[in-house]
């Protein structure tokens, strides 16, 4: 399969904060889902695909280019969306088009039309008096209006009412159909990602946890509820980490198999959330620290 | 490239139209048109340049498909369309006013000041922000009132007929090394900017 984006052992530390050894692929023709708690280094990982920044060390490649060589044909091929507004605030949405078109080969002007058709955007207001929501059809639309054939897009969901965020998933679906595109987007409404994500990728702490595809989570991580005296040292080491309350365990473990083979008929096993995998996962890293 | 300067044109079109009616009637007054060329020139070079400081703008013209070079350069050439606006618009509103062609010398001491100031100015508004560009004239304006006041008191004077002399003088030689050392100024200008944006982290 072959890979859209690639980060190999990308450093970047600023004050306070750092990326190390950062290493991570995102697989053509499919919806990841880019997950992390605040700060575990998401917005930065994006900036860094998006060459806003460079990173101390490392190498990134898109569409297998780097941007030393082909930034400009590198960026004609992506889509991006920001969780803020990255547009002027003076000018109206046509004005705005008439602005970036120039910039892509392949921009279309009825494919625009179409979104701002279907998005029921005004042309003629000004920027500055958009809601929210309609700032991020506005994003999206500039986004999809030049045959990207990568999005990127940063927090996309954060600040939309729910009605919305389903109208935006299911036009998300509908435009991987031809399985040409390739959509990469960060986000901490994990429920998002269940209705679209193929793959998910996984940060915490500018470290890449795993990327899996989401049916490979369900297989092998569990949640196990049991009884506090079924914890000792041994069976403790099977956990990612655990929490104990007066009435029993509740604890998450990579190897569902194993878990079910231990604790057997003694224990509860359940399908963990994604909210589940990172809340346990940033609870052991703070536990071995 | 081009189409980033085009965009300052879209962007500033409304400044413009406003602009340059006032310019005339400044013309109509009778003030003395590179004062007032220099003044448009600048205000109108910053206006544009201001526009796309915020971090969001530098976000959105870098995710675009140009390099941090282009978005450098379409500012310093810029400048020359901006200039050329306000001494072209000069230029017809002299003519039409007061039925006089302006001296070529003056046109061109209008580019050479404004280069030489837009060349001070973008480094140092990349490195900083423009606004603090007020506050460093502001230094400067004071320095140079102390100077007027407690130790060259003609400096005025004196900068007025040294003007006067270098627009009266006939040495193309003596213009020509002036013009290139604006030129280099210029281009060293140009370089350091974009040296500067490249490392700048929004």
């Amino acid at each position: 399969m072959e890979n859209v984006i690639e980060l190999q052992h990308v450093h970047k530390s600023f004050d306070g904060f750092q990326l190390n050894n950062l290493s991570m692929t995102i697989k053509k023709g499919f919806v990841t889902g880019f997950i992390g708690g605040n700060g575990a280094g998401k917005s930065t990982t994006i900036k860094l695909m998006m060459n806003l920044l460079q990173p101390d060390r490392g190498t990134i490649s898109i569409f297998g280019l780097n941007y030393k060589d082909h930034e400009k044909e590198i960026k004609q091929r992506i889509g991006f969306v920001f969780d803020e507004n990255i547009f002027y605030e003076n000018v109206t949405l046509a004005e705005m088009k008439k602005i970036i078109k120039p910039a892509y080969v392949n921009w279309d002007d009825n494919l625009f039309h179409y979104y701002v058709k279907t998005f029921e955007l005004p042309l003629n207001k000004k920027i500055k008096s958009f809601s929210k929501g309609m700032m991020m059809k506005a994003s999206l639309t500039i986004a999809l209006s030049h045959h990207a054939e990568l999005i990127i897009m940063d927090e996309p969901t954060s600040g939309l009412d729910p009605s919305f965020r389903r109208e935006l998933l299911d036009i998300l679906h509908n435009l991987m159909q031809d399985g040409e595109k390739t959509i990469f987007f960060s986000t901490h409404l994990t429920t998002d990602l269940d209705r679209i994500a193929d793959y998910i990728t996984f940060i915490h702490k500018g470290k890449h946890i795993f990327t899996k595809e989401i049916y490979q989570i369900e297989e092998e991580y569990a949640i196990v509820k049991g009884g506090i005296e079924l914890l000792d040292k041994d069976t403790e080491r099977e956990f990612i980490s655990i929490r104990k309350s007066n009435h029993g365990f509740e604890a998450l473990t990579a190897n569902k198999t194993r878990a079910e083979n231990i604790f057997g008929g003694m224990a509860l096993i359940e399908k963990p959330t994604l909210e589940d995998i990172m809340f346990y996962t940033k609870k052991g890293e703070e536990h071995y620290v | 490239m081009f189409n980033l300067i085009r965009k300052d044109i879209v962007l500033h079109k409304k400044t413009l139209m406003i602009l340059l009616p006032i310019l005339l009637v400044y013309l109509l007054l009778g003030t003395s048109s590179i004062w007032v060329g220099i003044v448009f020139c600048i205000a109108i070079i910053m206006g544009v340049f201001s526009s796309d400081e915020k971090s969001t703008i530098h976000i959105l013209l870098n995710s675009l498909p140009y390099t941090r070079k282009q978005i450098v350069s379409s500012k310093y050439i810029g400048v020359f369309l901006f200039t050329f606006i306000v001494v072209f618009t000069i230029f017809i509103g002299n003519l039409m006013i007061h039925r006089e062609i302006i001296p070529w010398e003056d046109l061109l001491f209008i580019f050479g000041i404004v280069m030489v100031l837009t060349a001070l100015a973008f480094p140092f508004s990349y490195k900083f922000k423009s606004q603090y560009l007020l506050v460093a004239s502001l230094v400067l304006f004071a320095i140079y009132m102390i100077i007027v006041n407690l130790f060259i008191k003609n400096l005025n004077d004196r900068i007025r007929e040294f003007v006067q002399a270098l627009l009266n003088l006939q040495s193309h030689q003596l213009y020509l090394s002036i013009g290139f050392s604006v030129i280099a100024l210029y281009v060293c200008s140009w370089l350091l900017s974009i040296r500067i944006y490249k490392n700048k982290v929004f």
